[in-house]
């Protein structure tokens, strides 16, 4: 093998942190202390949508050890957050409308009292109509559950004419998908810790894939100017796009903000699953038409996507999954409408592929049961119809260099036919 | 609030140094090793002994340390990732982990390796069935296991 060039470039080389990590000394925000520390604790909704009529903190607040209870009217700033839309509530305040929702916030002398004093709090609630997916959302008296209404978005993707293309389609087929909510599952769950220092700067380490970001949700919440707001991001142990929406941050810095003292938020795996982002639940209907020679020429689609309670990213993801619903494919007619919806569904947001991998569960079942229909080999058929230069994507975009799709399935088919054990998997491939 | 009264002294070995720490009889050997001997190498993910993040070895045996009282620890030798080797002298799995690209995150590396150097003191060459049974107990999001796997067999194939 040739000398690499260059000093990093065509080297192995260790991570920066992977010695620290090994010896158990690289420090993740759950691992700092302060002398003098509290330990938070958010209290949750628990109920999907309702009116609050009653919040008593009196208990918890009596109990020793207790350093605070935080509702909304404690927060200094504003009450809303949010990575893209500020449509978050930090702590609710007459209504509530997920069950992650939180109520308030808790700073006590150790873990199990912040627990315990959580478990004090009295609220009273009395149930609303809960919308559960898309179409309830969408459908003619659905509560509103923001101002706005719950279409949070609507994208319509228009290229060549459809009903053309399906006329010239000797096969037409069409489907309904529905993908479902899943957990980023990183092994670190939420975690910060936030103090001020002497000249009353707020001190935040957290996870985070942002801290920029965090800090402006952070200082507006607090009501304190950005410059007075230092958010350092700790180690993070994993994150796959769950830690680019605040978790932590808002309430420990207003925990810390409220006592003057260090305080640690540190959520357990069950808040963890059952509060925080996710990636969206989307269903998705599409209809396909390709001639009997197997060309592609036609696609028309829906795709219903539920971001939960709040946007998160949800408007993007949701946007991007409509984009892509024409996979790595050339289709000269396309209608695609994309709606992102609110429901009293967690908050759904970032999550590795963004939207695409839900497109993809419906071009890749698509194209094989295409490919069964016209009789042509499934990957024969991907090549046939894969994007090349000058060909458009389904919004457009005229590919002026190689995307690589049509030479990496070329490269597949020369793998699979040059293997003897699947041979039986060749049939028609060349 | 855990009141010193309430408090009982328990003496154990941690890393080849004996320690002697008040604690609440409800508490973890975890919380004992992370808050109170301040050794966060030991890593909680879920609590409930279903992620392994947290394993230490108890008498030369991985526990999940946060399903383990702490009192149980009473007059027995825990060894935890800080106890594997140091900068100048790392254990062979811990150099092994860093060469082969086995640390991403690393939230579950501590727990990760000490599974993996209880296997090998146990089996010094075990076969890659016998690893993914040792490290069965310990879940990894980022790497899909295939480059822990491999870190752990160069060491048994030189140990």
């Amino acid at each position: 093998m040739n000398e690499p060039k260059f000093q990093c470039i065509g080297r192995p080389l260790p991570r920066v942190d992977a010695l620290d990590k090994v010896l158990g000394r690289a420090v993740y925000a759950g691992d700092i202390s302060f002398p003098h520390m509290l330990y938070g604790k958010i209290l949750r909704a628990g109920v999907p949508h309702a009116v609050i009529e009653e919040i008593d903190i009196s208990a918890a607040e009596a109990m020793e050890g207790v350093a605070c209870v935080l509702t909304a009217r404690d927060i200094p700033g504003i009450n809303r957050y949010g990575i893209a839309f500020p449509d978050q509530k930090v702590l609710a305040e007459d209504k509530v409308i997920s069950i992650a929702d939180p109520v308030a916030a808790v700073a006590a002398e150790s873990p199990e009292l912040a627990r315990d004093a959580v478990k004090a709090i009295r609220v009273k609630y009395r149930a609303l109509p809960v919308v559960t997916n898309p179409h309830e959302a969408l459908a003619e008296g659905a509560p509103a559950l923001h101002p706005e209404g719950n279409l949070f978005q609507y994208v319509k993707i228009r290229k060549g004419d459809v009903a053309e293309g399906f006329q010239q389609a000797d096969i037409i087929l069409e489907d309904t998908f529905q993908t479902q909510v899943q957990d980023h599952t990183y092994l670190e769950t939420e975690s910060g810790i936030a103090r001020m220092d002497k000249q009353g700067n707020l001190i935040l380490q957290t996870v985070s894939q942002g801290p920029f970001r965090d800090r402006a949700q952070v200082a507006a919440v607090c009501g304190l100017p950005q410059n007075r707001v230092r958010v350092i991001r700790a180690t993070v142990g994993g994150a796959f796009g769950g830690k680019d929406d605040v978790s932590v941050q808002v309430h420990v810095a207003l925990l810390a903000q409220a006592t003057g003292r260090p305080v640690r938020l540190v959520f357990t795996r069950e808040e963890s699953l059952t509060t925080q982002t996710k990636r969206h639940a989307i269903e998705i209907w599409s209809r396909w038409g390709v001639t009997k020679d197997g060309k592609l020429c036609a696609m028309e689609g829906k795709v219903y996507g539920d971001t939960g309670a709040y946007a998160g990213l949800g408007p993007f993801v949701v946007k991007k999954c409509g984009i892509y619903l024409c996979g790595p494919y050339y289709i000269p007619a396309v209608k695609v409408d994309i709606y992102t919806t609110y429901t009293n569904n967690i908050i759904k947001s970032a999550y590795r592929g963004f939207g695409v991998l839900q497109a993809s569960v419906v071009h890749e079942a698509m194209m094989d049961e295409l490919a069964l229909k016209c009789g042509i080999h499934p990957l024969k058929f991907r090549i046939m119809n894969a994007l090349d230069v000058g060909l458009d994507t389904g919004t457009g975009q005229v590919m002026k260099e190689d995307c690589g799709i049509k030479a990496t399935l070329k490269k597949m088919r020369e793998v699979v036919m040059n293997d003897p054990t699947l041979k039986t998997h060749c049939e028609g491939l060349r | 609030m855990a009141k010193d009264q309430d408090k009982t002294i328990l003496k154990m070995t941690v890393n080849g140094e004996p320690v002697e720490v008040a604690v609440n009889p409800a508490w973890t050997l975890l919380r004992v090793i992370r808050e109170e001997l301040g050794l966060t190498g030991t890593k909680e993910g879920c609590g409930i002994g279903d992620c392994g993040a947290c394993t230490v070895l108890l008498e030369g045996k991985t526990v999940n340390s946060c399903l383990v009282l702490a009192l149980q620890a009473e007059g027995k030798e825990v060894r935890t990732v800080e106890g594997l080797g140091t900068e100048e002298n790392l254990d062979p799995l811990q150099e092994s982990f860093i060469e082969y690209g086995a640390v991403q995150c690393g939230f579950c590396t501590p727990g990760m390796l000490i599974s993996a150097r209880a296997l090998l003191d146990k089996n010094p060459h075990p076969t890659t069935e016998e690893i993914k049974v040792a490290i069965s107990g310990n879940l990894c999001r980022c790497t899909g296991y295939v480059k822990i796997i491999q870190a752990i067999e160069i060491v048994a194939q030189e140990g």
